[in-house]
């Protein structure tokens, strides 16, 4: 069973499943694009501007999962020294970033129309911007610090301080008094989206999470052959 | 009705910037992710065949993963 776990096994899995993801991704974009733009209806006060909502809320909610993830990797691997760990986070991060920029991005242009400025000084904006901080730096990390379980080790260090900002974005809006919107949708709880918009951006949620499988499972293809060639070297 | 759907009451310059920006960047970072695997799996291939004939030997036969991505590498050429 735990042969599963070998890289070659992992190669292997990677490979047809990046083959499958590429096979149906178009066929889930173009419903979840379909029902974003076309078929859901206009909200009754910000009108056809809550469509940025479906790549808007999806960006946000990868980009803190992600990090939730990478943190949560890397107290496993601190505790556990499982080589893969750092492999998977290292992959991860550069996704978490940039849907975490999308999110900044879109938000802001989402701004315009609903609170009238593109840019505000606000709790929860601020706090994604912290966030995207510490990926940069964690990415920072790997690039320039060459000794390996060096860099590991304070990308971990920065992971668990990054995590204290977690549960700062999701009350934000709640702890201050901010421009942004409180959560509409809640795990625990009456969600106070109509399904005629949650059913969609969920779909939407789904077509970015394969898209994030798909690039994640290239980046950790690609960290299997680094390794690999590295160990080539012994050969010379 | 087109024309309706490409303005959206007006607020159709931040839905399709938010859309087009959210697009290029994935399809950005997909081909730089995809270019980067490549050049790994050519560098990759290339050292092998650097290697003498019994070193190729024993890493083809030792690693899956080589002789996988020589095989991927050789259905490409």
């Amino acid at each position: 069973m735990f042969s599963l776990f070998y890289n070659s096994n992992i190669f292997i899995w990677i490979e047809r499943i990046i083959k499958f993801i590429n096979s149906i991704f178009f066929i889930f974009l173009l419903i979840g694009l379909s029902f974003a733009l076309i078929f859901s209806p206009p909200d009754y006060l910000q009108g056809d501007s809550v469509r940025i909502m479906y790549v808007h809320v999806p960006a946000a909610w990868i980009g803190l999962s992600s990090f939730s993830l990478i943190a949560l990797l890397s107290i496993l691997h601190f505790i556990f020294k499982i080589k893969n760990l750092p492999l998977i986070t290292k992959s991860v991060a550069p996704i978490g970033l940039m849907f975490t920029c999308i999110a900044i991005v879109t938000g802001s242009i989402w701004g315009q129309p609903t609170w009238g400025t593109f840019w505000a000084w606000d709790a929860r904006i601020t706090s994604m911007v912290i966030l995207a901080l510490f990926y940069f730096i964690l990415m920072l990390t790997h690039k320039f610090i060459s000794d390996e379980n060096k860099a590991n080790k304070i990308a971990c260090v920065v992971a668990v301080l990054g995590s204290i900002n977690i549960p700062i974005i999701k009350y934000s809006v709640e702890w201050w008094s901010t421009l942004h919107q409180p959560a509409s949708i809640k795990i625990t709880g009456t969600s106070t989206i109509h399904p005629s918009m949650l059913m969609p951006l969920l779909f939407m949620f789904f077509v970015l999470i394969l898209y994030c499988a798909l690039i994640f499972l290239m980046k950790y293809k690609t960290e299997i052959i680094r390794i690999k060639k590295k160990n080539l070297k012994r050969y010379d | 009705m087109i024309k309706d759907f490409i303005l959206m009451n007006g607020y159709g310059i931040f839905v399709w910037t938010s859309f087009v920006i959210t697009f290029l960047v994935c399809v950005i970072f997909y081909y730089k992710t995809l270019k980067t695997l490549k050049k790994y799996e050519r560098e990759f291939v290339k050292e092998i065949e650097e290697l003498s004939n019994e070193q190729k030997k024993i890493v083809l036969s030792n690693s899956e993963i080589a002789s996988r991505i020589i095989s991927s590498q050789n259905k490409t050429i």
